[in-house]
C-alpha cells in the first residue's frame, strides 16, 4: 500500500519560483507578439530572381554543394498562399533540405495578384507562364529536362501541365497534397453547390476573390483550431521554440492572398461541379489535358489529416496517370504539417529527395 | 524524503497540465466534428451562398456609387488605378523582353552580363549514394 507524499514548504517554494518564471516569460513573450515584435524571419535561404513577369517570380536558389543532380527541380507553388510555407525557416525549409541533399532548385512564385489579374485563367498559367518559366530553368542550368515539385495546387498545375504537353522534356512529377477528385472536396465541395452558389456573380461583382473570404473559407472547415491554438500557444508561451513556431505558421496563415477570378470560375465550374479532370474531359486552350499520357515517373504525397485537401480528393492522382513507375506516400498530419515543420522533415522531405534523386541523374 | 516529496507535487501538477491538455484535445476535435457536421448541412449552404450573393451585391453596388462620386470630383477610380496597373505590367513586359534580348545578345557576343548565381555553374554529375556504393 501506498501513501501518498505531501508538498513540503521548499517545494512548494521551488513550484512557485518556477512558476513565476514561466508567468515572467509568458507576459514577456506575450507582448511581443501583441506588438509584432521580433518576427521571425521567413524565406530566407539566398536566392535570386532569374525571371520576372507581372507578379510571377522565377526564383534560383544558390546551390550549397559543387555537385548537383544533373536534373534541376522546379517548385511550384499553389495561387492560396505565399510560397514561403517550402521555405519556412533556417534549419525547416524544404528548399534548403533540398539544396544540402544536391539538388538545383528553382520555384515558381505567381506572387500576389493584382485587381488587373483577374482576368488571368488555368490555360495563362499552364500553357504560357509555366513554359515560359522551364525555358529560363534550361537556359541557367543548360540542361533540357527538369523535374516538377508542386504543393496542393502547384501539383494541379503541374499535373495539368504534364497532361498537356506530355511530350516536353519533363523528368518527374511529385505532387504534395494535390487534390484531382473534387467528389472527395468535403465540405467545399458542398459549399460550392451550384444550386445556390452564384460563382458568376461572386466574380462578375469582386474581381478576384478577395483575401478574407479565402481565409474564412479555410478556418470554417475547422472552426475550433483557432481557438485551441491560442490556448495552446498561452499554455506554452514561456517555451521559445513552441512561440517561434506558432508565430511563422500564424503569419503563413494570415498573409492570406487574393485568388485571380477567372480561375476561380474555372475551378468552381469545371473542377468542382463537373470533375472534368478527374473524367479526362478538361481542356485547355482547346488542348485536352490527358492524365493517361503521362508516361514520366510520379509521386504523390498526402495526408492522412489533411482537411484542405482532404485523402479522399488527393488519393486517385497516381490512378489517372499512365505511368507505369509512380508512388504514393502517405503520411500522418494535415495539409501544412506534410511539408513544413519537424514532422515534415522527418517523414516527408527525405523520402521525396531519395525518390527524386534516382530520377535526376 | 523531501526529494521524494517534491517529486510528487511536481507530478501532480504535471498530471493536472496533461489532464487538461487532454481536454482540451478532446473538446476540441469534438467540437470541430460537430460544427463540421452542421456546416455539411444543405441549408448552411444555402444560407452561405446567399450571404455570398447579397456581400457581392452590396460590394458591387458600392464600387459603382463610390466610382460616380470620384469621378465627379475627378479624382481617379478603383478602374483607373486599375488600367494603370495593367499599362505598368505591360511596360515591365516589354522591358523584360528586351532584357532578355539584349541578354542572349551579349551572350553570343561572349559578354558576360552581371554575377548572377545561375553562372556559378556547379558540375550535374551527383549520383545517388546507393549508386555511387554499386560503382565503386
Amino acid at each position: 500500500m501506498t501513501t501518498t507524499a505531501r508538498p513540503t514548504v521548499e517545494t512548494i517554494i521551488e513550484t512557485a519560483q518556477e512558476e513565476a518564471e514561466r508567468t515572467r516569460d509568458r507576459i514577456r513573450k506575450g507582448v511581443e507578439i501583441l506588438l509584432a515584435r521580433n518576427e521571425p524571419p521567413v524565406g530566407v535561404t539566398p536566392k535570386e530572381v532569374i525571371y520576372q513577369r507581372g507578379t510571377l517570380k522565377l526564383y534560383h536558389y544558390r546551390p550549397m554543394s559543387d555537385e548537383v543532380y544533373r536534373v534541376p527541380v522546379v517548385f511550384v507553388m499553389s495561387l492560396v498562399s505565399k510560397p514561403w510555407i517550402l521555405d519556412l525557416t533556417f534549419g525547416q525549409s524544404f528548399i534548403q533540405y533540398m539544396l544540402a541533399q544536391g539538388f538545383d532548385v528553382f520555384m515558381i512564385d505567381w506572387g500576389v495578384p493584382r485587381p488587373e489579374d483577374k482576368r488571368l485563367r488555368f490555360e495563362d498559367y499552364v500553357t504560357d507562364l509555366m513554359p515560359d518559366c522551364f525555358e529560363h530553368v534550361q537556359k541557367a542550368t543548360g540542361e533540357e529536362e527538369y523535374s516538377i515539385l508542386g504543393y496542393c495546387m502547384g501539383g494541379l498545375f503541374g499535373l495539368m501541365y504534364a497532361g498537356t504537353y506530355p511530350d516536353a522534356p519533363l523528368k518527374n512529377l511529385a505532387c504534395a497534397a494535390t487534390p484531382v477528385d473534387m467528389e472527395g472536396m468535403g465540405l467545399f465541395r458542398k459549399w460550392q453547390n451550384p444550386r445556390y452558389f452564384d460563382v458568376d456573380r461572386l466574380v462578375d461583382s469582386l474581381g478576384n476573390i478577395p483575401p478574407e473570404m479565402m481565409l474564412r473559407s479555410f478556418e470554417l472547415l475547422r472552426p475550433m483550431d483557432r481557438w485551441g491554438g491560442y490556448l495552446r500557444l498561452i499554455d506554452n508561451l514561456w517555451n521559445e521554440q513552441f512561440v517561434y513556431g506558432f508565430r511563422i505558421m500564424y503569419k503563413w496563415t494570415n498573409e492570406q492572398i487574393p485568388f485571380p477570378g477567372e480561375t476561380y470560375r474555372q475551378f468552381t465550374k469545371d473542377l468542382m461541379w463537373e470533375n472534368k479532370l478527374m473524367k479526362g474531359t478538361y481542356t485547355l486552350d482547346g488542348r485536352r489535358v490527358d492524365t493517361s499520357a503521362i508516361k514520366i515517373p510520379v509521386l504523390h504525397a498526402m495526408a492522412e489529416h489533411d482537411h484542405i485537401a482532404p485523402y479522399a480528393a488527393t488519393k486517385p492522382l497516381t490512378d489517372i496517370v499512365g505511368s507505369e513507375d509512380k508512388e504514393d506516400i502517405v503520411v500522418k498530419g494535415g495539409h501544412v504539417s506534410l511539408v513544413a515543420g519537424k514532422n515534415a522533415m522527418f517523414r516527408l522531405w527525405p523520402k521525396v529527395a531519395d525518390w527524386l534523386a534516382q530520377r535526376s541523374v | 524524503m523531501a526529494a521524494q516529496n517534491g517529486t510528487s507535487s511536481q507530478n501532480a501538477s504535471a498530471d493536472m497540465m496533461d489532464m487538461w491538455r487532454t481536454w482540451l484535445n478532446e473538446t476540441e476535435r469534438q467540437l470541430n466534428s460537430f460544427f463540421g457536421e452542421v456546416l455539411g448541412q444543405e441549408s448552411f449552404a444555402r444560407v452561405s451562398a446567399n450571404y455570398v450573393d447579397a456581400y457581392s451585391v452590396i460590394q458591387r453596388a458600392l464600387n459603382q456609387s463610390m466610382e460616380r462620386y470620384l469621378t465627379t470630383f475627378n479624382l481617379p477610380t478603383h478602374s483607373d488605378i486599375t488600367e494603370l496597373g495593367e499599362r505598368l505590367s505591360n511596360i515591365e513586359e516589354r522591358l523584360a523582353s528586351m532584357e532578355n534580348v539584349i541578354r542572349t545578345i551579349a551572350a553570343n557576343a561572349g559578354v558576360e552580363v552581371g554575377g548572377t548565381v545561375t553562372q556559378m555553374r556547379p558540375r550535374r554529375t551527383r549520383k545517388p549514394r546507393a549508386q555511387t556504393k554499386a560503382t565503386e
